[in-house]
Protein backbone atom coordinates (compact mmCIF):
# COMPACT_ATOMS: atom_id res chain seq x y z
CA UNK A 1 0.00 0.00 0.00
CA UNK A 2 3.08 2.11 0.54
CA UNK A 3 4.23 2.44 -3.36
CA UNK A 4 0.71 2.47 -4.08
CA UNK A 5 -0.54 5.74 -2.27
CA UNK A 6 2.21 7.13 -3.47
CA UNK A 7 2.02 6.69 -6.51
CA UNK A 8 -1.89 8.63 -6.72
CA UNK A 9 -1.61 11.85 -7.05
CA UNK A 10 -5.44 11.73 -6.39
CA UNK A 11 -4.43 11.23 -2.49
CA UNK A 12 -2.61 14.23 -1.35
CA UNK A 13 -2.21 12.78 2.27
CA UNK A 14 -1.10 9.22 1.53
CA UNK A 15 2.73 10.32 2.57
CA UNK A 16 1.56 11.41 5.31
CA UNK A 17 -0.08 8.42 6.78
CA UNK A 18 2.91 7.08 5.30
CA UNK A 19 5.01 9.06 7.60
CA UNK A 20 2.63 8.76 10.90
CA UNK A 21 2.77 4.98 10.21
CA UNK A 22 6.48 5.43 11.21
CA UNK A 23 5.58 6.83 14.51
CA UNK A 24 4.45 4.61 16.79
CA UNK A 25 2.59 7.63 18.54
CA UNK A 26 -0.99 7.19 18.28
CA UNK A 27 -1.60 10.82 19.25
CA UNK A 28 0.05 11.41 15.33
CA UNK A 29 -1.48 9.03 13.77
CA UNK A 30 -4.95 10.86 14.79
CA UNK A 31 -3.38 14.01 13.94
CA UNK A 32 -2.72 12.43 10.51
CA UNK A 33 -6.32 11.31 9.91
CA UNK A 34 -7.65 14.04 10.71
CA UNK A 35 -5.31 16.07 8.83
CA UNK A 36 -6.31 14.29 5.96
CA UNK A 37 -9.98 14.25 6.35
CA UNK A 38 -10.73 17.59 5.39
CA UNK A 39 -8.30 17.26 2.86
CA UNK A 40 -6.14 20.27 4.00
CA UNK A 41 -2.78 18.11 4.70
CA UNK A 42 0.31 19.68 4.33
CA UNK A 43 0.50 22.19 7.29
CA UNK A 44 3.63 22.68 8.76
CA UNK A 45 4.33 24.26 12.57
CA UNK A 46 7.88 25.52 13.53
CA UNK A 47 8.19 25.60 16.83
CA UNK A 48 11.08 27.48 18.56
CA UNK A 49 13.14 26.32 15.80
CA UNK A 50 16.87 26.74 16.23
CA UNK A 51 19.61 25.48 14.18
CA UNK A 52 23.52 25.41 14.82
CA UNK A 53 26.50 24.88 12.90
CA UNK A 54 28.72 23.25 16.00
CA UNK A 55 28.83 26.33 18.48
CA UNK A 56 27.29 28.79 16.20
CA UNK A 57 23.70 29.41 16.21
CA UNK A 58 22.46 30.49 12.67
CA UNK A 59 18.98 30.76 13.46
CA UNK A 60 17.17 30.81 17.07
CA UNK A 61 13.73 30.46 18.18
CA UNK A 62 11.45 30.75 14.90
CA UNK A 63 8.07 29.94 15.27
CA UNK A 64 6.48 29.60 12.37
CA UNK A 65 2.71 28.37 11.20
CA UNK A 66 2.77 27.34 7.61
CA UNK A 67 -0.44 27.35 5.89
CA UNK A 68 -1.21 24.26 3.82
CA UNK A 69 -1.14 24.71 -0.18
CA UNK A 70 -0.04 28.28 -0.33
CA UNK A 71 2.99 29.79 -0.81
CA UNK A 72 5.45 31.08 2.08
CA UNK A 73 8.53 33.83 1.28
CA UNK A 74 11.37 34.52 3.55
CA UNK A 75 12.69 36.99 2.95
CA UNK A 76 15.74 39.12 4.98
CA UNK A 77 19.12 39.98 4.48
CA UNK A 78 22.11 37.59 3.52
CA UNK A 79 23.44 35.27 6.17
CA UNK A 80 19.82 35.55 8.57
CA UNK A 81 19.77 32.06 8.71
CA UNK A 82 16.60 32.01 5.81
CA UNK A 83 18.35 29.01 4.03
CA UNK A 84 19.36 27.25 6.98
CA UNK A 85 16.19 27.30 8.39
CA UNK A 86 14.59 26.09 5.95
CA UNK A 87 17.17 22.89 5.13
CA UNK A 88 15.84 22.17 8.94
CA UNK A 89 12.41 21.83 7.61
CA UNK A 90 13.75 18.36 5.20
CA UNK A 91 16.36 17.23 7.29
CA UNK A 92 18.79 18.42 5.23
CA UNK A 93 20.78 20.63 8.08
CA UNK A 94 21.90 17.65 9.87
CA UNK A 95 23.82 15.95 7.03
CA UNK A 96 26.84 18.99 7.37
CA UNK A 97 29.21 18.28 10.37
CA UNK A 98 28.48 19.27 13.00
CA UNK A 99 24.92 21.19 12.12
CA UNK A 100 22.00 20.69 15.14
CA UNK A 101 18.91 21.66 15.29
CA UNK A 102 16.53 21.42 18.28
CA UNK A 103 12.74 22.73 18.58
CA UNK A 104 9.78 21.60 16.67
CA UNK A 105 8.84 21.00 13.27
CA UNK A 106 5.73 19.43 12.53
CA UNK A 107 3.89 18.34 9.34
CA UNK A 108 0.09 17.78 9.95
CA UNK A 109 0.53 16.94 13.94
CA UNK A 110 3.46 14.72 12.90
CA UNK A 111 6.73 16.00 14.58
CA UNK A 112 9.28 15.51 11.87
CA UNK A 113 12.39 15.30 14.75
CA UNK A 114 10.54 12.59 16.12
CA UNK A 115 12.75 9.29 16.79
CA UNK A 116 10.45 7.18 14.99
CA UNK A 117 10.68 9.33 12.05
CA UNK A 118 13.42 8.49 9.33
CA UNK A 119 15.26 11.15 7.83
CA UNK A 120 14.97 9.43 4.78
CA UNK A 121 11.53 9.46 4.85
CA UNK A 122 10.55 12.62 6.09
CA UNK A 123 12.76 14.17 2.46
CA UNK A 124 10.76 12.27 0.56
CA UNK A 125 7.53 13.61 1.90
CA UNK A 126 9.42 17.36 1.84
CA UNK A 127 10.98 17.82 -1.78
CA UNK A 128 13.44 20.40 -1.72
CA UNK A 129 14.78 22.60 -5.04
CA UNK A 130 18.25 24.30 -4.77
CA UNK A 131 20.24 27.15 -5.67
CA UNK A 132 22.18 26.03 -8.41
CA UNK A 133 20.24 23.55 -10.61
CA UNK A 134 21.66 20.71 -10.24
CA UNK A 135 20.54 17.82 -12.56
CA UNK A 136 22.76 14.53 -12.02
CA UNK A 137 25.54 14.93 -14.88
CA UNK A 138 25.35 11.25 -15.50
CA UNK A 139 21.45 10.82 -16.27
CA UNK A 140 19.42 11.49 -19.16
CA UNK A 141 16.25 13.68 -18.92
CA UNK A 142 13.47 11.06 -18.46
CA UNK A 143 16.11 9.47 -15.86
CA UNK A 144 16.51 13.02 -13.95
CA UNK A 145 12.70 13.05 -13.22
CA UNK A 146 12.72 9.36 -12.61
CA UNK A 147 15.54 9.32 -10.17
CA UNK A 148 14.01 9.30 -6.79
CA UNK A 149 11.48 6.82 -7.84
CA UNK A 150 13.80 4.62 -9.28
CA UNK A 151 16.42 4.57 -6.50
CA UNK A 152 13.73 4.58 -3.76
CA UNK A 153 12.09 1.34 -5.10
CA UNK A 154 8.75 0.34 -5.05
CA UNK A 155 7.56 1.79 -8.32
CA UNK A 156 6.86 -0.80 -11.54
CA UNK A 157 8.26 0.83 -14.94
CA UNK A 158 5.11 1.04 -16.40
CA UNK A 159 4.41 3.55 -13.75
CA UNK A 160 7.41 5.24 -14.21
CA UNK A 161 7.14 6.73 -17.27
CA UNK A 162 3.24 8.33 -16.86
CA UNK A 163 5.03 9.73 -13.65
CA UNK A 164 8.03 11.34 -16.07
CA UNK A 165 5.05 12.62 -18.43
CA UNK A 166 2.84 13.90 -15.69
CA UNK A 167 5.96 15.38 -13.97
CA UNK A 168 7.26 17.42 -16.57
CA UNK A 169 3.77 18.49 -17.88
CA UNK A 170 3.47 20.11 -14.43
CA UNK A 171 6.29 21.83 -14.25
CA UNK A 172 5.99 23.36 -17.76
CA UNK A 173 8.71 21.65 -19.22
CA UNK A 174 6.98 18.77 -21.54
CA UNK A 175 6.90 20.63 -24.75
CA UNK A 176 10.15 21.64 -24.32
CA UNK A 177 12.06 18.27 -24.08
CA UNK A 178 9.53 15.66 -25.34
CA UNK A 179 10.88 15.23 -28.26
CA UNK A 180 14.62 14.69 -26.47
CA UNK A 181 14.16 12.86 -23.33
CA UNK A 182 17.18 10.67 -23.66
CA UNK A 183 19.47 13.61 -23.95
CA UNK A 184 21.80 14.64 -21.02
CA UNK A 185 19.84 16.72 -18.14
CA UNK A 186 22.90 18.85 -18.33
CA UNK A 187 22.44 19.50 -21.88
CA UNK A 188 19.17 21.92 -20.89
CA UNK A 189 19.76 25.59 -20.23
CA UNK A 190 20.02 26.89 -17.10
CA UNK A 191 16.52 27.82 -17.06
CA UNK A 192 15.51 24.36 -18.22
CA UNK A 193 17.05 22.59 -15.98
CA UNK A 194 15.50 24.02 -12.90
CA UNK A 195 12.24 23.06 -14.07
CA UNK A 196 13.95 19.83 -14.59
CA UNK A 197 14.92 19.55 -11.14
CA UNK A 198 11.59 20.87 -9.79
CA UNK A 199 9.99 17.95 -12.01
CA UNK A 200 12.29 15.60 -10.28
CA UNK A 201 11.28 16.80 -6.92
CA UNK A 202 7.18 16.36 -7.38
CA UNK A 203 8.07 13.05 -9.07
CA UNK A 204 8.25 11.69 -5.91
CA UNK A 205 5.05 13.22 -4.92
CA UNK A 206 6.19 15.30 -1.43
CA UNK A 207 3.47 17.48 0.17
CA UNK A 208 5.88 20.12 0.94
CA UNK A 209 8.31 21.89 -1.90
CA UNK A 210 11.00 23.61 0.02
CA UNK A 211 12.82 26.55 -2.79
CA UNK A 212 15.75 28.02 -1.66
CA UNK A 213 15.94 30.94 -4.35
CA UNK A 214 15.61 28.91 -6.89
CA UNK A 215 15.35 31.59 -9.31
CA UNK A 216 18.83 33.22 -8.36
CA UNK A 217 21.20 31.88 -11.27
CA UNK A 218 18.60 32.49 -13.59
CA UNK A 219 17.75 35.32 -16.30
CA UNK A 220 14.45 37.13 -16.02
CA UNK A 221 12.66 35.25 -18.58
CA UNK A 222 13.58 31.77 -16.82
CA UNK A 223 12.82 33.18 -13.37
CA UNK A 224 9.32 34.56 -14.57
CA UNK A 225 8.49 30.81 -15.69
CA UNK A 226 9.37 29.84 -12.74
CA UNK A 227 7.33 32.35 -10.53
CA UNK A 228 4.17 31.22 -13.01
CA UNK A 229 5.06 27.02 -12.01
CA UNK A 230 5.35 28.39 -8.34
CA UNK A 231 2.03 29.53 -8.56
CA UNK A 232 0.62 26.82 -10.25
CA UNK A 233 2.14 24.41 -7.86
CA UNK A 234 0.66 25.20 -4.89
CA UNK A 235 -2.62 24.51 -5.81
CA UNK A 236 -1.23 21.44 -4.62
CA UNK A 237 1.82 21.74 -2.38
CA UNK A 238 2.28 23.47 0.55
CA UNK A 239 5.57 25.99 -0.71
CA UNK A 240 7.76 27.49 1.50
CA UNK A 241 10.43 29.78 -0.29
CA UNK A 242 13.70 31.69 0.35
CA UNK A 243 14.14 34.82 -2.00
CA UNK A 244 16.26 37.22 -2.19
CA UNK A 245 14.22 39.00 -4.60
CA UNK A 246 11.47 41.58 -2.71
CA UNK A 247 9.20 41.76 -6.25
CA UNK A 248 9.39 37.77 -6.46
CA UNK A 249 8.16 37.33 -3.12
CA UNK A 250 5.26 40.46 -3.90
CA UNK A 251 4.22 38.36 -6.84
CA UNK A 252 4.61 34.59 -5.73
CA UNK A 253 3.67 34.13 -2.21
CA UNK A 254 0.67 34.73 -0.32
CA UNK A 255 2.42 34.51 3.08
CA UNK A 256 5.89 36.56 4.16
CA UNK A 257 7.88 36.33 7.05
CA UNK A 258 10.55 38.53 7.58
CA UNK A 259 14.13 37.16 8.93
CA UNK A 260 17.00 39.57 10.52
CA UNK A 261 20.12 39.04 11.83
CA UNK A 262 20.86 39.83 15.78
CA UNK A 263 24.25 41.10 16.91
CA UNK A 264 24.99 37.71 17.89
CA UNK A 265 24.53 37.22 13.88
CA UNK A 266 21.89 34.80 14.48
CA UNK A 267 18.94 35.15 12.27
CA UNK A 268 15.74 35.43 13.56
CA UNK A 269 11.90 35.78 12.32
CA UNK A 270 10.85 39.25 12.74
CA UNK A 271 7.29 39.26 11.86
CA UNK A 272 4.93 37.18 9.10
CA UNK A 273 1.95 38.04 7.68
CA UNK A 274 0.07 37.95 4.76
CA UNK A 275 2.72 39.40 2.05
CA UNK A 276 0.04 41.82 0.90
CA UNK A 277 -0.09 43.35 4.69
CA UNK A 278 3.59 43.12 4.98
CA UNK A 279 4.27 45.18 1.48
CA UNK A 280 2.20 47.82 2.39
CA UNK A 281 1.78 47.94 5.91
CA UNK A 282 4.66 46.11 8.09
CA UNK A 283 4.30 46.39 11.66
CA UNK A 284 7.55 46.78 12.45
CA UNK A 285 10.28 49.42 11.24
CA UNK A 286 12.98 46.81 10.92
CA UNK A 287 10.65 45.26 7.94
CA UNK A 288 9.53 48.40 6.36
CA UNK A 289 13.02 49.81 6.63
CA UNK A 290 14.21 46.56 4.66
CA UNK A 291 11.37 46.25 2.34
CA UNK A 292 11.94 50.04 0.95
CA UNK A 293 15.34 49.24 0.51
CA UNK A 294 17.19 51.39 3.58
CA UNK A 295 19.53 48.20 4.16
CA UNK A 296 19.78 44.76 3.87
CA UNK B 1 45.85 67.85 -14.52
CA UNK B 2 45.73 67.73 -18.41
CA UNK B 3 48.63 66.06 -20.63
CA UNK B 4 49.24 66.91 -24.12
CA UNK B 5 48.72 64.67 -27.16
CA UNK B 6 52.39 64.80 -27.48
CA UNK B 7 53.17 63.58 -24.05
CA UNK B 8 50.80 60.61 -23.65
CA UNK B 9 52.81 59.45 -27.27
CA UNK B 10 56.03 59.78 -25.49
CA UNK B 11 55.06 58.23 -22.05
CA UNK B 12 53.88 55.58 -24.41
CA UNK B 13 56.42 54.76 -26.29
CA UNK B 14 59.56 55.95 -25.26
CA UNK B 15 61.08 53.23 -22.54
CA UNK B 16 62.86 54.37 -19.41
CA UNK B 17 66.14 53.15 -18.55
CA UNK B 18 64.67 50.76 -15.79
CA UNK B 19 62.39 49.34 -18.14
CA UNK B 20 64.98 48.01 -20.64
CA UNK B 21 66.90 46.52 -17.59
CA UNK B 22 63.85 44.81 -17.06
CA UNK B 23 63.14 43.75 -20.89
CA UNK B 24 66.76 42.50 -20.54
CA UNK B 25 65.82 40.37 -17.84
CA UNK B 26 63.02 39.18 -18.76
CA UNK B 27 64.70 37.76 -22.24
CA UNK B 28 67.74 36.24 -19.70
CA UNK B 29 65.41 34.10 -17.60
CA UNK B 30 63.03 33.03 -20.66
CA UNK B 31 66.28 31.70 -22.44
CA UNK B 32 67.16 30.13 -18.96
CA UNK B 33 64.17 28.25 -18.13
CA UNK B 34 64.09 26.95 -22.20
CA UNK B 35 67.29 25.33 -21.43
CA UNK B 36 66.30 24.34 -17.88
CA UNK B 37 63.04 22.77 -19.94
CA UNK B 38 65.30 21.17 -22.69
CA UNK B 39 67.02 19.60 -20.42
CA UNK B 40 64.81 18.16 -18.09
CA UNK B 41 63.19 16.50 -21.65
CA UNK B 42 66.92 15.56 -23.33
CA UNK B 43 67.09 12.21 -21.00
CA UNK B 44 63.48 11.25 -22.09
CA UNK B 45 64.17 11.50 -25.93
CA UNK B 46 67.60 9.67 -25.66
CA UNK B 47 65.85 7.16 -23.52
CA UNK B 48 63.42 6.51 -25.87
CA UNK B 49 65.67 6.80 -28.92
CA UNK B 50 68.19 4.23 -27.26
CA UNK B 51 65.88 1.67 -26.67
CA UNK B 52 64.39 1.79 -30.34
CA UNK B 53 67.77 1.53 -32.06
CA UNK B 54 69.33 -1.10 -29.96
CA UNK B 55 65.81 -2.94 -29.94
CA UNK B 56 64.91 -2.53 -33.30
CA UNK B 57 67.56 -5.62 -34.95
CA UNK B 58 65.55 -7.80 -32.15
CA UNK B 59 62.01 -7.13 -32.90
CA UNK B 60 61.50 -10.15 -35.10
CA UNK B 61 57.86 -12.10 -34.97
CA UNK B 62 59.77 -15.33 -33.09
CA UNK B 63 60.33 -12.42 -30.53
CA UNK B 64 56.49 -12.26 -29.44
CA UNK B 65 55.77 -15.98 -30.20
CA UNK B 66 58.41 -18.07 -28.65
CA UNK B 67 59.49 -18.70 -25.41
CA UNK B 68 62.78 -18.42 -24.23
CA UNK B 69 64.23 -22.00 -24.53
CA UNK B 70 62.69 -22.31 -28.03
CA UNK B 71 65.18 -22.06 -30.94
CA UNK B 72 64.33 -18.84 -31.67
CA UNK B 73 63.73 -17.69 -28.74
CA UNK B 74 61.32 -15.07 -27.46
CA UNK B 75 59.39 -13.33 -24.53
CA UNK B 76 55.94 -14.91 -25.21
CA UNK B 77 55.91 -16.21 -21.76
CA UNK B 78 57.24 -13.35 -20.13
CA UNK B 79 54.20 -10.93 -21.58
CA UNK B 80 51.23 -13.60 -20.63
CA UNK B 81 52.72 -13.94 -17.07
CA UNK B 82 53.09 -10.18 -16.84
CA UNK B 83 49.78 -9.52 -18.02
CA UNK B 84 48.25 -12.16 -15.74
CA UNK B 85 49.76 -10.71 -12.67
CA UNK B 86 49.18 -7.15 -13.31
CA UNK B 87 45.48 -8.63 -14.07
CA UNK B 88 45.09 -9.91 -10.87
CA UNK B 89 46.86 -7.71 -9.06
CA UNK B 90 44.19 -5.04 -10.12
CA UNK B 91 41.48 -7.44 -9.60
CA UNK B 92 42.16 -8.15 -6.27
CA UNK B 93 43.40 -4.56 -5.21
CA UNK B 94 40.63 -3.06 -7.20
CA UNK B 95 37.86 -3.66 -5.52
CA UNK B 96 39.38 -3.34 -1.84
CA UNK B 97 40.70 0.04 -3.17
CA UNK B 98 37.52 1.59 -4.49
CA UNK B 99 35.72 0.63 -1.63
CA UNK B 100 38.43 2.08 0.86
CA UNK B 101 37.75 5.39 -1.48
CA UNK B 102 34.41 5.37 -1.44
CA UNK B 103 34.22 4.91 2.43
CA UNK B 104 36.82 7.51 3.32
CA UNK B 105 34.66 10.09 0.92
CA UNK B 106 31.64 9.33 1.33
CA UNK B 107 30.64 7.75 4.75
CA UNK B 108 34.04 8.45 6.84
CA UNK B 109 34.01 10.93 9.93
CA UNK B 110 36.56 13.60 9.24
CA UNK B 111 38.70 12.29 12.47
CA UNK B 112 38.48 8.77 10.56
CA UNK B 113 39.46 10.64 7.17
CA UNK B 114 42.42 11.92 8.77
CA UNK B 115 43.55 8.68 9.80
CA UNK B 116 43.21 6.79 6.38
CA UNK B 117 44.85 9.62 4.29
CA UNK B 118 48.02 9.49 6.68
CA UNK B 119 47.92 5.35 6.10
CA UNK B 120 47.60 6.32 2.18
CA UNK B 121 50.48 8.44 2.48
CA UNK B 122 52.50 6.01 4.65
CA UNK B 123 51.74 3.30 2.07
CA UNK B 124 52.26 4.79 -0.88
CA UNK B 125 55.41 5.67 0.56
CA UNK B 126 56.36 1.81 0.99
CA UNK B 127 59.77 1.23 -1.67
CA UNK B 128 58.68 -1.63 -4.28
CA UNK B 129 61.34 -3.40 -2.44
CA UNK B 130 60.22 -3.57 1.15
CA UNK B 131 56.57 -5.10 -0.29
CA UNK B 132 59.26 -7.52 -2.15
CA UNK B 133 60.48 -8.19 1.49
CA UNK B 134 57.63 -8.91 2.67
CA UNK B 135 56.49 -11.74 0.54
CA UNK B 136 59.47 -12.90 0.60
CA UNK B 137 60.25 -13.54 4.00
CA UNK B 138 56.29 -14.38 5.08
CA UNK B 139 54.83 -15.57 2.17
CA UNK B 140 57.36 -17.37 0.00
CA UNK B 141 57.98 -19.73 2.98
CA UNK B 142 54.42 -20.40 2.84
CA UNK B 143 53.50 -20.59 -1.03
CA UNK B 144 56.85 -21.00 -2.87
CA UNK B 145 58.17 -18.92 -5.60
CA UNK B 146 55.14 -18.45 -6.77
CA UNK B 147 52.71 -15.66 -8.82
CA UNK B 148 50.40 -15.74 -5.60
CA UNK B 149 53.35 -13.80 -4.02
CA UNK B 150 53.93 -11.56 -6.60
CA UNK B 151 50.35 -10.88 -6.99
CA UNK B 152 50.35 -10.28 -3.06
CA UNK B 153 53.65 -7.78 -3.25
CA UNK B 154 52.04 -6.13 -6.08
CA UNK B 155 48.78 -5.71 -3.92
CA UNK B 156 50.53 -3.74 -1.62
CA UNK B 157 51.94 -1.27 -3.74
CA UNK B 158 48.62 -0.50 -5.79
CA UNK B 159 45.80 -0.51 -3.01
CA UNK B 160 46.87 2.64 -1.87
CA UNK B 161 46.75 4.23 -5.57
CA UNK B 162 43.15 2.53 -5.78
CA UNK B 163 41.79 4.36 -2.59
CA UNK B 164 43.67 7.90 -3.81
CA UNK B 165 42.82 7.58 -6.82
CA UNK B 166 39.11 7.13 -5.86
CA UNK B 167 38.84 9.18 -3.15
CA UNK B 168 40.30 12.53 -5.06
CA UNK B 169 37.79 11.51 -7.81
CA UNK B 170 34.66 11.42 -5.54
CA UNK B 171 36.25 14.69 -4.14
CA UNK B 172 35.10 16.17 -7.71
CA UNK B 173 31.47 15.31 -7.18
CA UNK B 174 30.26 18.59 -6.19
CA UNK B 175 28.43 18.04 -3.08
CA UNK B 176 25.24 19.39 -4.79
CA UNK B 177 24.70 16.44 -6.72
CA UNK B 178 24.85 14.48 -3.19
CA UNK B 179 22.54 16.71 -1.76
CA UNK B 180 19.67 16.97 -4.47
CA UNK B 181 19.93 13.20 -3.99
CA UNK B 182 19.23 13.03 -0.33
CA UNK B 183 16.60 15.64 -0.69
CA UNK B 184 14.70 13.09 -2.94
CA UNK B 185 14.77 10.69 0.59
CA UNK B 186 17.21 8.42 -1.38
CA UNK B 187 19.26 6.74 1.07
CA UNK B 188 22.96 7.60 2.15
CA UNK B 189 24.11 4.77 0.38
CA UNK B 190 22.19 4.83 -2.58
CA UNK B 191 23.10 8.08 -2.67
CA UNK B 192 27.07 6.92 -2.41
CA UNK B 193 26.45 4.38 -4.99
CA UNK B 194 24.22 5.28 -7.89
CA UNK B 195 24.96 9.12 -7.59
CA UNK B 196 28.62 9.67 -6.49
CA UNK B 197 29.92 6.74 -7.74
CA UNK B 198 28.59 6.95 -10.84
CA UNK B 199 29.32 10.51 -11.52
CA UNK B 200 32.84 9.57 -10.89
CA UNK B 201 32.97 6.35 -12.35
CA UNK B 202 35.24 7.50 -15.87
CA UNK B 203 37.86 8.85 -13.20
CA UNK B 204 37.48 5.62 -10.65
CA UNK B 205 38.21 3.55 -13.57
CA UNK B 206 41.10 5.48 -14.82
CA UNK B 207 42.75 4.85 -11.42
CA UNK B 208 42.17 1.21 -12.23
CA UNK B 209 43.92 1.67 -15.02
CA UNK B 210 46.69 3.60 -14.00
CA UNK B 211 47.56 0.87 -11.23
CA UNK B 212 47.69 -1.59 -13.58
CA UNK B 213 50.39 0.04 -15.60
CA UNK B 214 52.21 0.86 -12.42
CA UNK B 215 51.93 -3.08 -11.13
CA UNK B 216 53.16 -3.77 -15.16
CA UNK B 217 56.73 -1.79 -14.16
CA UNK B 218 57.18 -3.13 -11.14
CA UNK B 219 60.54 -5.34 -10.93
CA UNK B 220 61.79 -5.36 -7.49
CA UNK B 221 58.98 -7.68 -5.43
CA UNK B 222 58.77 -10.14 -8.42
CA UNK B 223 62.27 -11.06 -8.32
CA UNK B 224 61.75 -11.53 -4.60
CA UNK B 225 58.42 -13.74 -5.70
CA UNK B 226 57.78 -14.95 -9.28
CA UNK B 227 61.13 -15.14 -9.86
CA UNK B 228 60.95 -15.63 -13.27
CA UNK B 229 60.73 -19.55 -15.60
CA UNK B 230 61.57 -20.38 -18.78
CA UNK B 231 58.31 -22.19 -19.84
CA UNK B 232 55.19 -20.44 -20.77
CA UNK B 233 52.63 -20.13 -17.56
CA UNK B 234 49.05 -19.84 -18.30
CA UNK B 235 46.82 -19.21 -14.75
CA UNK B 236 48.56 -21.24 -12.75
CA UNK B 237 49.44 -18.67 -9.77
CA UNK B 238 51.10 -21.42 -7.59
CA UNK B 239 54.19 -21.80 -9.26
CA UNK B 240 56.84 -19.50 -10.55
CA UNK B 241 56.01 -17.11 -13.46
CA UNK B 242 57.66 -14.62 -16.30
CA UNK B 243 57.19 -10.98 -16.38
CA UNK B 244 58.81 -8.99 -18.67
CA UNK B 245 60.77 -6.83 -15.59
CA UNK B 246 62.49 -9.60 -14.86
CA UNK B 247 63.84 -10.66 -17.99
CA UNK B 248 64.75 -7.15 -18.84
CA UNK B 249 67.24 -7.37 -15.59
CA UNK B 250 68.11 -11.20 -15.90
CA UNK B 251 68.74 -10.98 -19.97
CA UNK B 252 70.96 -7.52 -19.09
CA UNK B 253 73.48 -9.30 -16.62
CA UNK B 254 73.98 -12.19 -19.55
CA UNK B 255 77.18 -12.95 -21.73
CA UNK B 256 75.25 -12.71 -24.91
CA UNK B 257 74.65 -10.01 -27.40
CA UNK B 258 71.02 -11.70 -28.24
CA UNK B 259 70.13 -11.60 -24.62
CA UNK B 260 70.99 -8.14 -23.93
CA UNK B 261 69.38 -7.35 -27.55
CA UNK B 262 66.36 -8.92 -26.11
CA UNK B 263 66.51 -7.37 -22.74
CA UNK B 264 66.39 -3.86 -24.88
CA UNK B 265 63.71 -5.57 -27.15
CA UNK B 266 61.73 -6.36 -23.75
CA UNK B 267 62.02 -2.90 -22.33
CA UNK B 268 60.76 -1.40 -25.51
CA UNK B 269 57.86 -4.22 -25.53
CA UNK B 270 56.91 -2.86 -21.53
CA UNK B 271 57.38 0.89 -22.39
CA UNK B 272 55.06 0.88 -25.46
CA UNK B 273 52.65 -1.14 -23.28
CA UNK B 274 52.74 1.07 -20.58
CA UNK B 275 52.89 4.28 -22.77
CA UNK B 276 50.10 3.40 -24.60
CA UNK B 277 47.95 2.70 -21.10
CA UNK B 278 48.86 6.19 -20.58
CA UNK B 279 47.55 8.08 -22.95
CA UNK B 280 44.93 6.33 -23.29
CA UNK B 281 44.16 7.31 -20.12
CA UNK B 282 44.88 11.15 -20.61
CA UNK B 283 43.03 11.34 -23.65
CA UNK B 284 39.97 9.73 -21.37
CA UNK B 285 40.35 11.90 -18.78
CA UNK B 286 40.57 14.95 -21.29
CA UNK B 287 37.24 13.99 -23.04
CA UNK B 288 35.21 13.39 -20.01
CA UNK B 289 35.93 16.76 -18.92
CA UNK B 290 35.21 18.52 -21.71
CA UNK B 291 32.19 16.55 -22.32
Amino acid sequence: MESGERNAHTSPAGAMDELAQATARPTAQKAARAASSDNDAGRLTLDNVSARYGAFRAVKDVTLAVRPKSVTALIGPSGCGKSTLIRTINRMHETLPGATVSGSITLDGVDLYSSNVDPVRARRVVGMVFQKPNPFPTMSISENVSSGLRLTGGTSKSEIEGIVEDSLRRAALWDEVKEKLNQPGTSLSGGQQQRLCIARTIAVKPRVVLMDEPCSALDPVATLKIEELIRDLAAEYTIVIVTHNMQQASRVSDETAFFSMDDDRAGYLVETGPTAEMFTNPKQALTEGYIQGRFG
Amino acid sequence: MSISTGSIAKLLTEPTSGERTRQRVNLVMRVLVGIAAFLAILPLVALIVFVVLKAAPYLVPSFFANNPLDTEPGILNAIVGSLQLSGLTVLISGPIGIAGGVFLSEFASPRVVAIGETAIDVMLGVPSIVAGVFAYLILVPVLGFSGWAAVAALSILTLPIMMRSTQEVLRLVPQAIREASLALGVPVWKTALFVSVRTALPGILTGVILAFSRALGETAPLLMTARGTNAENWLDFSTTMNAMPIVIYQYSNAASDLLIGQAWATALVLMTIALTINVLVRGRTVNSRTA
